[in-house]
């Protein structure tokens, strides 16, 4: 497959370009916050040379905050922008959260039910995902089946290579995309150095720990005290899930009075105890142990067996985010400990 | 593509109290168009909703073949429970269904079926009932064993009285403790399953109910020979989407609205013991 090179000095002229057919999405920082935004006439490209954002870029697809449907005082019920007017690219996702789109959409469009809210803007959406040259400390794509420079869930797969941009079509969609776009091909000198730079970055990351039976290890340490000694330190925060690019929980609440309001959903966690809190007073998970292990088990068991894959990419942003430097990379260790 | 959040209009027919103490309503819901009208099975349930209140989870207690309207019978505990009882014949609410699986009634065919159900989680057993006797041939020996803690907590009074008249359901009402008018059955349902029972031969058991109940009747079943393939409950669970994706009525990697709620024992054993 031909691989493409985008100039960094001509980038600015690229995005406007793709802006005319698509809702460009890169890396912005507010309030000393980065996240994805949508790309205006005066957007600053400042923040693509940095690390991943420090929120992930799920929102796109599936926001925090989302209208169901409005309703009026004759109970007619309306959907707002069911339609989008332009489909979405997103521009500098690195590939750990490239790969969380399609983990993400198996839940939501699964073989029984369709979420057509996420389904509306995922599915025509054009994915650029940038390789991480430097990757952090707390990177552990490698240990899920991941790299930093995996092509999983892009469409079109970058490298910064200092003055542009290696540009490789890693899907159809991807692959028609790019020859509409007028690109120069990368030379030889380019992919070497492209190589090179894959290499480096490769090396930085920490060597994986073996989890290909976690699953199996998780499924017989249900009973077991580690859960409470792991959860000891745990504020139930949720800082974690919220800041995950899998954790897909929702909360569905009407806004409004019975005359004229909205229906919404939120995210939620599994984190809270009100999660899972019945009307008549049981909870199956009350206290943080409960909520811990489902989180640990949603992740790393419950989601093998559904869909064969884990529902975690370590992007590591529940490292950097805990407030009590709880490590997912830690418990991890911990459970193989108690298995062996 | 369809919109699975978005609920359909649907008229409250009838409001009939269901137990004594009030606490208890049954609610017939009838379609307000008819390009909505859907199939189900018994087991399955819906998500009622009353705008700016909220929706909430209900297992169908009336048969697919009761065309008129669905039942739901309600128990007064939360807001959007409590909201549902203060509505008035002719208002009309939201309703998103057939959620969830259903009772194997294909499986069962040719085969006795013991249905124990104890308190209010008799409203699916209900739909499974009024389903069995309509296909009446299909099966063979039909049991069923009900207990509240009280008579006046028993649902679908009139209908029981119906029931015990044929003679070809086997009807065991009973209740916790004598009080002056009850001149049936007094005594705890793992008891009365002892006792009446059919022989575990081909046959299915279903059973609902409070916790306590179906801890206690289990063993009895056990014991008698019912194997766990063959024994069936519905379970309940806090839910929100009711089809697999917010996340919260998960035991083990199967979530209770979309992958049940009815289980066989021997699939709940499968699933971590989460209380």
């Amino acid at each position: 497959m031909d691989i493409f090179k985008i100039e960094k000095s001509k980038l600015k002229q690229f995005l406007d370009d793709l802006s005319k057919k698509y809702s460009v999405f890169v890396p912005a920082k507010q309030d000393r916050v980065t996240s994805f935004k949508e790309i205006t006439l005066n957007s600053q490209l400042s923040t693509l040379n940095s690390y991943n954002t420090d929120k992930p870029p799920k929102d796109i697809f599936f926001p925090q905050t989302e209208t169901l449907f409005t309703y009026d005082e004759n109970s007619q019920l309306s959907t707002l922008n069911s339609q989008l007017s332009k489909p979405i690219a997103i521009f500098g996702v690195r590939p750990c959260d490239a790969k969380s789109f399609t983990l993400l959409d198996k839940v939501f469009d699964s073989e029984k039910y369709t979420d057509t809210y996420w389904k509306e803007r995922y599915k025509d959406a054009l994915v650029f995902a940038l390789g991480c040259n430097n990757p952090l400390s707390t990177c552990f794509c490698n240990w899920v089946g991941g790299g930093p420079f995996n092509k999983e869930g892009a469409d079109i797969s970058l490298i910064d290579i200092g003055e542009a941009f290696l540009a490789e079509p890693c899907s159809k969609k991807g692959e028609e995309v790019i020859h509409k776009l007028s690109l120069q091909k990368a030379t030889e000198d380019d992919l070497k150095k492209g190589n090179q730079l894959k290499n480096e970055a490769e090396s930085m990351l920490s060597k994986p720990v073996e989890i290909s039976s976690l699953k199996e290890d998780l499924d017989a340490l249900w009973n077991s005290p580690k859960w409470e000694e792991i959860a000891r330190k745990c504020l139930n925060c949720a800082a974690c899930t919220y800041l995950c690019p899998t954790c897909h929980c929702f909360d569905i609440q009407d806004e409004g009075k019975s005359s004229k309001g909205k229906r919404i959903r939120i995210w939620d966690s599994c984190m809270f105890k009100l999660f899972t809190q019945e009307a008549a007073g049981t909870n199956p998970r009350p206290t943080g142990k409960e909520r811990m292990r489902q989180r640990i088990m949603h992740k790393f068991n419950y989601l093998v067996e559904t869909i064969g894959e884990f529902g975690c990419v370590g992007c590591g942003r529940c490292i950097i985010s805990c407030p009590v430097n709880l490590d997912v990379r830690e418990v991890i260790k911990e459970i193989k400990k108690v298995r062996n | 593509m369809e919109n699975v959040y978005m609920p359909i209009p649907v008229k409250v027919k009838k409001i009939m109290v269901e137990s004594d103490d009030k606490t208890l309503r049954t609610f017939d819901i009838a379609f307000c168009n008819e390009k909505d009208r859907f199939d189900f099975m018994p087991g399955q349930f819906c998500q009622l909703s009353i705008l700016g209140k909220g929706e909430a989870p209900f297992g169908i207690a009336s048969s697919p073949s009761e065309k008129d309207a669905l039942k739901f019978t309600i128990n007064r505990v939360g807001n959007v429970t409590t909201a549902l009882h203060y509505l008035e014949e002719g208002e009309v609410i939201g309703m998103r269904g057939p959620l969830g699986n259903w009772y194997p009634v294909d499986k069962f065919k040719g085969g006795s079926v013991v249905i124990i159900g104890g308190g209010f989680a008799f409203t699916t057993l209900r739909a499974l009932i009024v389903y069995l006797l309509e296909h009446r041939k299909d099966y063979k020996d039909i049991t069923v064993i009900y207990g509240a803690r009280r008579p006046g907590l028993l649902l679908y009074r009139d209908e029981l009285a119906e029931w015990e008249k044929r003679d070809d359901l086997q009807l065991h009402l009973t209740i916790d403790k004598e009080v002056p008018e009850w001149k049936k059955r007094v005594g705890f349902v793992p008891t009365v399953t002892k006792e009446v029972a059919p022989s575990p031969k081909n046959s299915w058991a279903v059973i609902c109910g409070p916790p306590i109940m179906i801890k206690y009747t289990l063993p009895v079943l056990s014991e008698l020979g019912f194997p766990q393939e063959r024994t069936y409950t519905s379970l309940e669970r806090r839910m929100k989407c009711g089809i697999g994706k917010c996340g919260r009525c998960n035991i083990g990697h199967k979530y209770v609205c979309s992958d049940g709620p009815v289980f066989s024992y021997a699939e709940l054993q499968e699933l971590p013991q989460e209380e």
